[in-house]
């Protein structure tokens, strides 16, 4: 997928889940003039299987808390709350949704594309958030390799520990790959892998 | 000389599923107009204008938009639901009116453009909830309708039952209007829970609270039952038998035993027959335009401004005592009740608050360390506790 500015939303596919016929109409003719593709769906039916839905426009007054709809939520695209009824109790639900905005009723044609660039960005940053933690569980996880690898060093190399480590992240940037990389085909050749640099 | 006669929106369902209570408030309504247009008290008249929405929540928006447009009106009185309400909240913000909501509601709500003369949830849950940890259980079964209400009500049951140390046994939800109670009622005589707690509405309730009745006199047990919403004629439709036994709070009884009730209910049996009862969500109607009267003349002037400030801290002696407004968030300050179900579908009020309390639609003031006292604390809590008046 490409990185799309949040600001630019012409093209993008909304789903409206809404059942109030002046909300929908106002939605439309909004999301219309941005230029968005508008698909809509009622509040008691279970969401399209279709996920080209970019964003989801939801009534949250309009769906019964009930535990068994809640799984069919599980979404990939940014949630717009539309929020009546401020209980905990509808509240509550509302935050299992994890909605990226929200809107406050009544319904007006002012506060939509903010709540539509605000659910993009907080989308694409929940995203590199999510990648993010990714790499850093992967380098959690090779921790060990990375530790057996220095063994490996200190014992071949009569080094300490510091020393091998400056050793191996040495090599690691003069060949261009990461400590990680290194470590595995230290721990694979039984000690510093003879290797040329990658580039001159 | 003739008095200036001022137009009055009531917006109350007289078809649809809460037809009932939309005809007692309308029914009250009336009498209220009729009272101040024949007093002396009072140099104007109202002149009231009726919308019927049907229980169909999209067509409040309309009658309120209908009335502020055709019929010029200021003020509006009506809505039950809190789905209304919210249809009715934008047009009276946007165009500057006063909508006299009668209901109780869950709370979390406070509009300018909203006078609320309802219980709030401090009024309403919060006691009921105390007198059944003091005096019968920490466990509760809760049985409900699936709407806002329910889920409300639940939620700050089960926040203070659970900072007592108890907790809700189990809860079960039918869909509005859903009468296939069976299910909850074995599993309830399965469980035996020490107490339930009630919040189904109109015919789910009737049918539950009969059928509950029937299987615990077959079982011989006795499970109580609790309520913040039961009045007077849906304890007629129960049935007599099966109506007997519910612990019930609220703002208002036909029995409170003050000059101002006995005076209003003997007007009202006059006007409806011996046999009629005002209900709560009725005396709260009566009790709305009896405000408004008085505020637009302490006022001078229909002005939604100078009423509003008018109505601020204005008390009036109403059929359920003292009630005023509460400039701070547009409640009401109202005496809260427990009472009791029984024989000839009555209640009987065994508690009452000794004054009227604040109103806190957020349940901010709420303080779950003073009331998550426990059962066995329960002595020493109804002493401490200044508000606890035993009255009969």
């Amino acid at each position: 997928m490409t990185m799309t500015s949040p600001f630019s939303v012409r093209g993008r596919r909304a789903l409206v889940v809404m059942r109030d016929e002046r909300d929908i109409s106002i939605l439309r003719r909004q999301l219309g003039r941005l230029g968005m593709i508008v698909a809509e769906c009622d509040p008691a039916e279970l969401l399209p299987r279709d996920e080209s839905h970019e964003i989801i426009i939801v009534d949250a007054d309009a769906i019964p808390i009930r535990s068994d709809t809640a799984p069919a939520w599980k979404t990939s695209a940014p949630i717009i709350a539309l929020i009546g009824t401020e209980t905990p109790s509808r509240l509550k639900w509302l935050l299992d949704l994890q909605p990226a905005s929200f809107l406050v009723k009544p319904l007006r044609s002012a506060g939509l594309y903010t709540a539509l660039v605000v659910a993009f960005d907080s989308a694409l940053r929940k995203k590199d958030a999510a990648a993010h933690v990714e790499r850093l569980e992967d380098r959690i996880r090779s921790r060990r390799i990375v530790f057996a690898a220095v063994l490996q060093i200190m014992r071949g190399h009569a080094l300490s520990e510091t020393e091998a480590f400056v050793l191996i992240r040495q090599t690691a940037m003069r060949h261009r790959t990461t400590i990680e990389q290194l470590s595995a085909e230290i721990i694979a050749a039984g000690g510093m892998p003879n290797r040329t640099p990658r580039t001159a | 000389m003739k008095k200036p006669s001022i137009p009055l929106g009531l917006v109350f369902s007289q078809s649809g599923p809460y037809a009932m209570m939309g005809r007692q408030m309308q029914t009250s309504a009336l009498m209220a107009v009729d009272e101040i247009n024949e007093s002396d008290d009072f140099d104007f008249t109202f002149a009231p204008h009726l919308r019927d929405p049907g229980g169909v929540v999209a067509a409040y928006h309309t009658a309120c938009a209908d009335l502020i447009r055709e019929e010029r009106v200021d003020h509006i009185c009506g809505c039950y639901t809190s789905a209304s309400r919210k249809q009715v909240i934008p047009i009276v913000e946007r165009t500057e009116r006063l909508l006299w909501h009668p209901a109780r509601y869950e709370g979390f709500e406070s509009s300018d453009n909203v006078i609320y003369v309802g219980a709030a949830p401090n009024h309403t849950v919060v006691p009921l909830v105390r007198h059944m940890l003091d005096e019968i259980s920490s466990e509760v079964f809760c049985a409900g309708s699936n709407y806002v209400w329910t889920w409300e009500t639940n939620r700050v049951l089960r926040e203070i039952v659970s900072s007592a140390g108890g907790r809700v046994i189990a809860e079960r939800l039918l869909e509005l209007g859903d009468t296939a109670v069976d299910h909850i009622v074995s599993e309830i005589i399965d469980r035996r829970p020490p107490v339930v707690f009630n919040t189904l509405v109109g015919e789910s309730s009737y049918v539950f609270v009969r059928a509950l009745h029937e299987a615990t006199t077959r079982a011989g047990l006795t499970i109580p039952m609790l309520s913040c919403s039961l009045c007077e004629p849906e304890l007629k439709l129960i049935g007599s038998a099966a109506s007997i036994g519910c612990i019930t709070s609220s703002a208002y009884f036909e029995s409170i035993d003050i000059p101002e009730n006995r005076a209003f209910v003997a007007r009202w049996r006059k006007r409806y027959g011996s046999h009629s009862s005002p209900s709560v969500d009725g005396q709260s109607t009566y009790v709305c335009i009896m405000l408004l009267a008085r505020a637009i003349r302490r006022a001078g002037s229909v002005e939604v401004t100078a009423v509003r400030r008018a109505a601020a801290n204005h008390r009036y002696d109403s059929p359920q005592g003292p009630i005023w407004v509460d400039p701070d968030n547009n409640h009401c300050f109202l005496t809260p009740r427990l009472a009791r179900s029984v024989r000839g579908c009555q209640f009987e009020i065994f508690w009452e608050a000794d004054a009227p309390e604040r109103p806190d639609p957020y349940l901010s003031n709420l303080d779950l360390a003073a009331i998550g006292t426990g059962p066995q604390k329960s002595n020493d809590a109804m002493n401490k506790s200044k508000h606890l008046r035993i009255v009969k």
